[in-house]
């Protein structure tokens, strides 16, 4: 099912959540809505899913007008960042709950046979009857999922939905979830501020700041071509020439001798970085710090180190009006 | 002291012992002793404030407690029997489970929907709300016995009507129930408050977004998570409602057989120098007092 997010803006108090916001989520996508913590986002997600109201705006599904809908008849499926599991309830009992309070509630062997398909589906039907306090923040978290999915949502909402969990298992859980979404097909949005979160598991990502959409794409899209200063500042590391030209550190080339629109640095500190090795400098006009990603070979061939004179030129500069600064 | 001149010494092999710790852990060893000293108090003192605890709980709650027992059996068993058998007791035993049979469902229910309304939503006055739920706990039970006097009595505000209707309110039952039900009214709600809040809203936003109704999410997930609290509170609660004797006392007009709870019989007995009857009497009342005591750890050690 896809979402229309039309115009939505929701106040707390003085603070403004959300500020005349637009979104199209197309049927079947997996899409991030992306910014630093407390910045509307979760409200956002909230809104859809009718666990709060917006003070202005609609919300559509599948173009039909869900404003007014009450969340129990939104048939979405939320999971909250901390589990939000029933606590005196079993394994079992909290993923049978939505088959449960259904109106035409199924019989008692389609229950059990529809809960079991998803704790398999979860990996985790092994545990059926424990309660959650037994279980790990990664178990509950998929069995979160599963009691999610129990109602066949269309629409899938996860508000940082490894923001509790250990890196680890958070780069497991990302992955597992990819794969999951492929599998259900539900449309699905999830909330992080977590950038390579986003860049690894959404189709889309929605990148918000102050309560506004500063860039809706593809994450390449977003990485490679920012819209906004904010987009390029919060989506990996940037240099900032002149205090309005944007360049990535892997955008950056170094030379030994003075090149047309180089500027003169001081190289800092060298730190290799995986497959890449970082260097930091400093520019001998202003003072800035810049960083530069080179590979090995390049940086070889330079034999730059520590203390030496350099020319540093970005290979590809974005600009934005003054403003932006 | 007797025992002062032992603790230089008791002293030094405390320290003895801590310098064998020092030498085996050498970064943590100087701070170990005073981190040690600071935590814990010397036996002494220990056995000290052991003592004067035991001591003024013996002497304010167990002799009490004995003594009541004591004096309603010094007459035998015939005169206690026969002390809480009397047609007034037996009256006052049924009024004070009445107005408890009253009190304690209708603040239940009142404690559960407030303690649900402050801890779930969001709404103006909430604060209001909380201040009034405690007015029973700050205002002396008498003041409150007075206030249904001043609006229902002969002289009061509804006097009037009240009388041109034939309904009687004050000096009888109803007045008792209510003035039960106002001093009554804060416990539930008080014990649900905190524990609503500290679980939060997620479980029940949880339950409605998979379709549950109002009351379903009530019965199946709201109710489960808090009913051991809400027991603790109905004990309380209880106990407070049998034994409250300001507030009824104000309402009550004494009148024998028909407008005496326990409490007031109690004092009716005492103030006639009936003794024996009058502890005989007073003994129920304490054993109520154990029976919530024990209940109420029971289901506190179950939260």
């Amino acid at each position: 099912m896809s979402i229309q997010i039309q115009n939505v803006s929701k106040s707390f108090g003085t603070f403004k959540a959300l500020d005349d916001v637009s979104l199209n989520i197309e049927h079947g996508e997996l899409v991030a809505l992306l910014s630093p913590s407390g910045m509307g986002k979760t409200t956002l997600l909230r809104i859809i899913a009718g666990l709060e109201w917006a003070d202005q705006g609609q919300v559509r599904f599948h173009g039909e007008d869900a404003t007014d809908t009450h969340a129990r008849d939104r048939n979405v499926g939320f999971v909250f960042q901390h589990y939000a599991l029933f606590r005196h309830m079993t394994i079992f009992e909290n993923v049978a709950f939505g088959l449960r309070v259904k109106k035409n509630r199924s019989s008692e062997a389609e229950i059990s046979r529809r809960v079991t398909e998803l704790l398999k589906l979860v990996q985790l039907d092994w545990l059926a009857e424990r309660y959650p306090h037994q279980l790990s923040g990664g178990q509950r978290q998929r069995i979160a999922l599963a009691r999610s999915l129990a109602v066949e949502p269309k629409v899938l909402l996860l508000d940082e939905p490894f923001g509790a969990l250990d890196a680890k298992v958070r780069k497991e859980l990302r992955r597992w979830l990819r794969r999951l979404h492929d599998e259900v097909r539900a449309t699905t949005v999830f909330v992080t501020h977590d950038q390579e979160e986003a860049m690894e598991v959404a189709d889309r990502i929605v990148v918000m700041n102050q309560g506004r959409i500063e860039q809706v794409g593809t994450p390449d899209e977003v990485y490679q071509n920012p819209a906004t200063p904010f987009v390029y500042e919060f989506l990996g590391d940037v240099n900032l020439f002149h205090g309005r030209g944007y360049a990535r550190p892997h955008e950056v080339e170094l030379f030994r001798e003075s090149v047309q629109s180089s500027i003169a640095a001081t190289v800092e500190h060298v730190a290799p970085r995986g497959a890449a090795v970082r260097v930091e400098l400093r520019a001998a006009d202003g003072g800035a710090t810049i960083e530069a990603d080179l590979s090995r070979e390049d940086l070889r061939a330079l034999g730059v180190v520590a203390g030496d004179r350099v020319y540093v030129r970005p290979r590809k500069v974005r600009e934005f009006e003054a403003k932006a600064a | 002291m007797a025992q002062s001149p032992a603790r230089p010494y008791d002293l030094i092999l405390h320290d003895a012992v801590l310098g064998s710790l020092v030498l085996e852990f050498p970064p943590s060893g100087p701070a170990a002793p005073a981190r040690r000293s600071a935590r814990e108090e010397p036996a002494l003192v220990r056995g000290l404030l052991l003592a004067a605890a035991l001591a003024f709980l013996g002497l304010f709650l167990f002799l009490p407690l004995a003594a009541v027992f004591h004096e309603a059996l010094k007459k035998g068993w015939q005169v206690y029997l026969a002390a809480i058998t009397h047609a007034d007791a037996y009256a006052a035993i049924k009024l004070t489970l009445l107005a408890a049979a009253i009190a304690v469902p209708l603040n239940t229910v009142f404690g559960v929907a407030a303690a649900w309304a402050i801890a779930k939503f969001d709404f103006r006055g909430k604060n209001v709300l909380i201040t009034l739920i405690d007015l029973p706990f700050s205002v002396s039970p008498v003041i409150s016995g007075l206030i249904y006097v001043l609006m229902f009595g002969l002289q009061g505000w509804m006097g009037a009507w009240l009388q041109a209707h034939d309904l009687k309110i004050v000096f009888a039952v109803p007045g008792i129930v209510l003035a039960t039900v106002f001093v009554t009214f804060p416990f539930v709600a008080r014990e649900l408050i905190p524990l609503m809040q500290a679980q939060g809203k997620e479980e029940e936003e949880a339950a409605v977004v998979l379709g549950a109704g109002g009351w379903q999410t009530f019965w199946r997930v709201t109710l489960p998570n808090i009913k051991w609290g809400l027991l603790y509170g109905v004990i309380l609660c209880n106990a407070r409602a049998m034994g409250e004797f300001g507030a009824v006392s104000v309402v009550s007009g004494h009148i024998r057989g028909e407008t005496n709870t326990l409490p007031l019989h109690i004092e009716i007995l005492y103030n006639e120098y009936q003794f024996a009857a009058a502890f005989a009497v007073a003994s129920l009342l304490a054993l109520l007092a154990l029976v919530t005591l024990a209940a109420k750890s029971f289901v506190e050690g179950r939260k």
